[in-house]
């Protein structure tokens, strides 16, 4: 906390662990995000991003550990500090017989701090029919009126769950345009989960990877980026099954050429490989995407190996 | 003729680093003559906003190309392309080129005393951190 009272990070998780019956849907997780950080929650279904999320907001209890949000423990947040959170669900609950102005109309009521030159702004921005009946609008649409909702008191945190999952490609990129501005002068934090490592890529400074609730990986994306690279080797011999290469993630050796993906590549790795195997070393860069790929892979096979 | 801000052109998807991306696109640029000495540069938010990206990303691509001497603050003008550093000592390919046949001497003299190239990389780092602050 700094001398105004303000805590100096969004978001603090400490050692979170969240039981559905007896199984652990969150296990002890870490998570830690200062403020004015745009940052993307990655894992598959079933990871445990919603929980997370859940338990980020106070819709659910920590069975052991801490969530605070905005300097408030997430199960204590009252009105005053929700007032500051912005919200948008998977699927947003929404009132089918109220029009979309009467919707806005309605929730906005609730924030002291609402911005109706924003909100109009963001209703243009997103040409969202202000006279129709919300329950006859697309789930595309739906899904552009709950963001309107959850931006319309800027809110000093913006947390999403899947926002994008339905929109199409260029509701996308107008959704991420205006992720970046609630961001922009660094006082906003934004956290999101998805599955669609392209937009993270585009917006997101940092990734957190969730598995099996689990962070097996949180840092900038241009980190992991730079320390996970795939080894395109061709030696002069037939290699050996296993290169015992340290930080291997993934590795397919097919007799005198191998694959390993590694993480934590650098000159002398390289040049040790070249040197004991006399071999061509190619270094591949790896996206977003294939390097989620070859983490899950790789844990699989290895998982396999120890049967 | 002032000539229109570069354009730069970022692959999100790709597994090179934005801020990479961005810091070979300035260099090419800088080193085939389309910014020259004292040309700016688009703004952190501009070359954010245009391309739809975050923009710690830009910042963090500005401040190593600071680092390396390619751009240079200026006062009420934002990022430049670096004039002094410049002229004294050449383009930054060419004083890593210059400084190239006395870390071959090293490496090969490392090499022949047995030294791994891990080793080799902590003896490097360790002058660096001596000399360099």
């Amino acid at each position: 906390m700094n001398g105004n009272g303000v805590a100096a990070d969004a978001i603090d998780v400490s050692g979170l662990v969240k039981r559905f019956d007896t199984r652990a849907v969150l296990d002890s997780i870490d998570l830690r995000v200062p403020r004015g950080q745009v940052i993307g929650l990655l894992g598959l279904n079933g990871s445990g991003k919603s929980t997370l999320i859940k338990c980020l907001l106070g819709l659910l209890k920590a069975d052991e550990g801490s969530a605070t949000v905005l300097g408030t423990a997430a199960w204590q947040l009252a009105d005053r500090e929700k007032a500051r959170i912005g919200y948008v669900p998977q699927e947003a609950t929404l009132y089918p017989w109220l029009t979309v102005s009467q919707t806005v109309a309605y929730v906005s009521s609730f924030y002291p701090s609402w911005d109706r030159a924003w909100g109009e702004e963001l209703l243009r921005r997103w040409d969202l029919p202000l006279g129709q009946r919300v329950g006859p609008l697309s789930v595309g649409q739906k899904q552009k009126l709950a963001l309107v909702l959850a931006l319309g008191h800027r809110p000093e945190l913006l947390i999403l769950d899947e926002p994008v999952a339905s929109l199409d490609p260029v509701a996308r990129r107008w959704f991420l345009e205006t992720v970046l501005e609630t961001a922009g002068d660094g006082a906003g934090t934004v956290l999101f989960s998805t599955h669609i490592t392209s937009d993270l890529e585009r917006v997101a400074s940092h990734v957190a990877l969730l598995r099996e609730g689990k962070v097996t990986f949180h840092d900038e994306i241009d980190v992991l980026k730079d320390r996970v690279k795939r080894l395109r080797i061709e030696a002069a011999a037939d290699l050996p099954a296993d290169l015992h290469l340290p930080g291997t993630l993934r590795q397919e050796v097919r007799g005198r050429q191998a694959l390993v993906t590694v993480d934590g590549v650098d000159a002398a790795l390289v040049a040790g490989v070249r040197e004991r195997f006399a071999a061509e070393v190619v270094i591949d860069n790896l996206n977003l995407e294939e390097i989620f790929l070859e983490l899950h892979d790789g844990e699989a096979a290895a998982t396999n190996r120890a049967r | 003729m002032s000539q229109p801000p570069p354009i730069f052109v970022v692959h999100p998807s790709s597994g090179v680093p934005i801020y990479r991306q961005l810091i070979d696109q300035v260099e090419a640029l800088v080193a085939g003559g389309r910014l020259r000495p004292g040309d700016t540069v688009p703004s952190v938010r501009q070359v954010a906003a245009a391309l739809g990206i975050n923009p710690m990303t830009v910042s963090k691509a500005w401040s190593r190309l600071e680092a390396d001497g390619v751009l240079e603050r200026d006062r009420g003008r934002g990022m430049v392309v670096a004039v002094s550093r410049d002229r004294e000592a050449g383009s930054l390919a060419e004083r890593k080129a210059q400084v190239r046949p006395l870390v071959d001497q090293a490496v090969v003299r490392g090499l022949q005393l047995g030294l791994t190239p891990a080793q080799l990389m902590a003896v490097v780092k360790t002058s660096l951190e001596e000399k360099a602050t």
